[in-house]
């Protein structure tokens, strides 16, 4: 087999090179290049959208909104008894003690 | 090395002439490589504008020039892995049709057309190829590489990056499968092998 091999290397010596071939390779390289730049640019676009789209999910959320928000600064019990303000029955002021 | 370090390190930083000159300096030799990995003559080229291809955007990864003849077996040998994977059934189904390519070699070499260093180069070129065409891919590129390239255990070190004693072990392996391979083709009575005889 090993004589077979360094035969088949003696056989096989190195092709000649066409013409063609360093023209085809900078074209190739010229075209990967393009899409390599192509992708590079829509995943520029992409990061610089979503930025700007933090940004401004961000100032949305810092800026206050009155009552609408859906965030509020009350606290758990103030909100339960803001909503529950018409449920809860009129008690009568308890009469002073008189002496 | 064909080329100075300081080429190398040019086309690292960009220089399109740099890199032009490093192509013209190793693509003869990287062709031959490929020729002789690959067996299929027309694909050559194709197969070898990828390797380049593969350098000119990998070339910044290279830490240092001094190691750049490794690197560039090693995208000769990934593109061939990746053309012979590609390829394997279109060749398996080529290989079916054997006999008749053979018939018509047979055909031109009686009627005088093809001379006798081709007819030699051809023959030992099947034999080799169908011997080989009978493993895998990495065994058949591993044994091209050191036993027809002539590459040494260090160079393969760096090509395959694994030590002394696991690339014997791989090459021993290899040799042993082509030589099953190989025999057990040799006792099968078809129709390849008559041919074959013939020739």
């Amino acid at each position: 087999m090993d004589a077979l091999l360094r035969v088949y290397r003696e056989a096989c010596p190195d092709p000649d090179v066409s013409a063609n071939f360093m023209p085809e390779l900078w074209r190739r390289i010229d075209e990967r290049q393009r899409s390599v730049s192509f992708l590079g640019r829509w995943a520029r676009a992409l990061v610089t959208a979503a930025a700007v789209l933090s940004l401004g999910m961000a100032a949305y959320l810092y800026i206050p909104h009155g009552g609408s928000s859906v965030f509020s600064v009350e606290s758990y019990v103030e909100a339960l008894a803001a909503g529950h303000a018409q449920d809860s029955p009129n008690l009568p002021e308890p009469a002073a003690d008189e002496l | 090395m064909l080329v100075d370090f300081e080429i190398i390190k040019r086309a690292q930083a960009g220089d399109a002439a740099a890199f032009n000159e490093i192509v013209l300096a190793y693509r003869k030799r990287t062709l031959g490589t490929i020729a002789r990995l690959i067996s299929r003559p027309e694909d050559v080229e194709d197969v070898g504008q990828e390797v380049f291809l593969r350098l000119f955007f990998s070339l910044d990864q290279l830490r240092t020039a001094e190691v750049f003849e490794p690197w560039l077996y090693r995208l000769t040998v990934n593109a061939a892995y990746d053309y012979l994977r590609k390829h394997r059934r279109r060749m398996e189904s080529r290989m079916s049709d054997l006999s008749e390519q053979q018939v018509m070699l047979a055909d031109a070499m009686a009627g005088g057309r093809v001379d006798h260093d081709v007819r030699q180069r051809k023959q030992i070129s099947e034999a080799v190829d169908s011997m080989l065409s009978a493993v895998s891919e990495a065994d058949r590129i591993l044994l091209t590489l050191k036993e027809v390239e002539g590459l040494s255990l260090k160079e393969l070190e760096k090509i395959y990056r694994v030590n002394e004693n696991a690339l014997k072990v791989r090459l021993f392996r290899a040799r042993q499968r082509v030589l099953k391979a190989f025999g057990e083709a040799s006792k099968e009575p078809n129709a390849k092998g008559a041919a074959k005889a013939e020739i």
